[in-house]
């Protein structure tokens, strides 16, 4: 989805930033790491360094030994860069995120919505974050169920016997019995 | 070590389609001076994890998103039309393949 929404920036003057919650990183992944990633990822795709971000930099710098970003200041600058295009922001594994980190994040993205009118987030994240979801961001989200296709099961599967290591253990009848076994109950479990 | 703009690893952008007209930007700052402003902004690099993503994923998995109903509005709506859904959240259970449609 990232790659696709990339080539049609290229065609159609639209920005893409993109982040993947991991449980072992949660340290690391505060939310000001986390967000300050998307606006750097945007940033980074502009011709200059918006006015707006050099300034808070140089600000911060007058302080002795530098000040850190705050969420508050991130979302400023935020406002000024999305607020000029068509902007896609896609978040990975939100129930990989701590659940106190969770709700700064819910509350941001929404603030992001609501303030910069062309810009669209998606979130993937497992069942059980999805009241928090409804809470925090209420009529501005709609939901879609993702589950394994019978098509995608197959195709891994023959992609993953494709680059078997061992083919001479490998039978018709052997391998009947993997796509046969594995795509039935392949819809609660696998890819 | 600093690092030049241009090499940055960092951005799923594409530099050359921004207009700047829009936005006021700093087009005189150096590159040592844009790497650290870059770094100021987060150390992280999501890039690294989409890109070890995409090299384990098959090409046609997850394509069926891009033709739901959900996908389309969310992508392709606006507020004027009505379709007021800025946010759109993709749920399911373990292992179903969430990070594989992103």
């Amino acid at each position: 989805m990232i790659d696709k929404l990339c080539d049609e920036a290229v065609e159609e003057d639209t920005a893409v930033a993109c982040f993947y919650f991991d449980f072992a990183a949660r340290t690391e992944q505060s939310p000001v790491n986390m967000l300050g990633s998307l606006l750097r990822q945007l940033v980074s795709g502009m011709e200059g360094i918006p006015e707006a971000v050099v300034r808070s930099f140089r600000n911060q710098k007058k302080v002795i030994g530098g000040r850190g970003l705050q969420v508050s200041g991130i979302l400023k600058m935020f406002q000024t860069i999305a607020g000029t295009k068509r902007t896609f922001i896609c978040v990975d594994a939100l129930d990989e995120c701590v659940p106190e980190n969770r709700m700064v994040i819910l509350e941001s993205l929404g603030q992001i919505a609501r303030e910069s009118l062309d810009t669209r987030i998606l979130v993937t994240g497992r069942s059980h974050v999805r009241s928090e979801v409804e809470r925090k961001l209420g009529g501005a989200v709609a939901f879609l169920l993702i589950e394994p296709t019978g098509d995608g099961i197959i195709g891994y599967l023959r992609e993953k016997l494709k680059n078997d290591t061992t083919p001479e253990i490998m039978s018709g009848a052997l391998e009947g019995d993997i796509m046969e076994s594995i795509s039935q109950i392949g819809s609660e479990t696998y890819v | 070590m600093s690092q030049g703009f241009s090499n940055n690893q960092n951005s799923f952008n594409t530099r050359s389609t921004f207009n700047s007209s829009t936005t006021n930007t700093f087009n005189y700052l150096t590159p040592d001076d844009e790497s650290k402003i870059l770094a100021w902004l987060s150390p992280l690099e999501p890039g690294v994890r989409h890109r070890d993503i995409g090299a384990q994923r098959l090409d046609s998995i997850g394509s069926w998103i891009l033709e739901t109903q959900e996908f389309r509005r969310w992508h392709g709506g606006s507020r004027e039309d009505g379709t007021n859904h800025p946010t759109l959240f993709c749920d399911g259970n373990p292992g179903a393949g969430k990070s594989y449609i992103m």
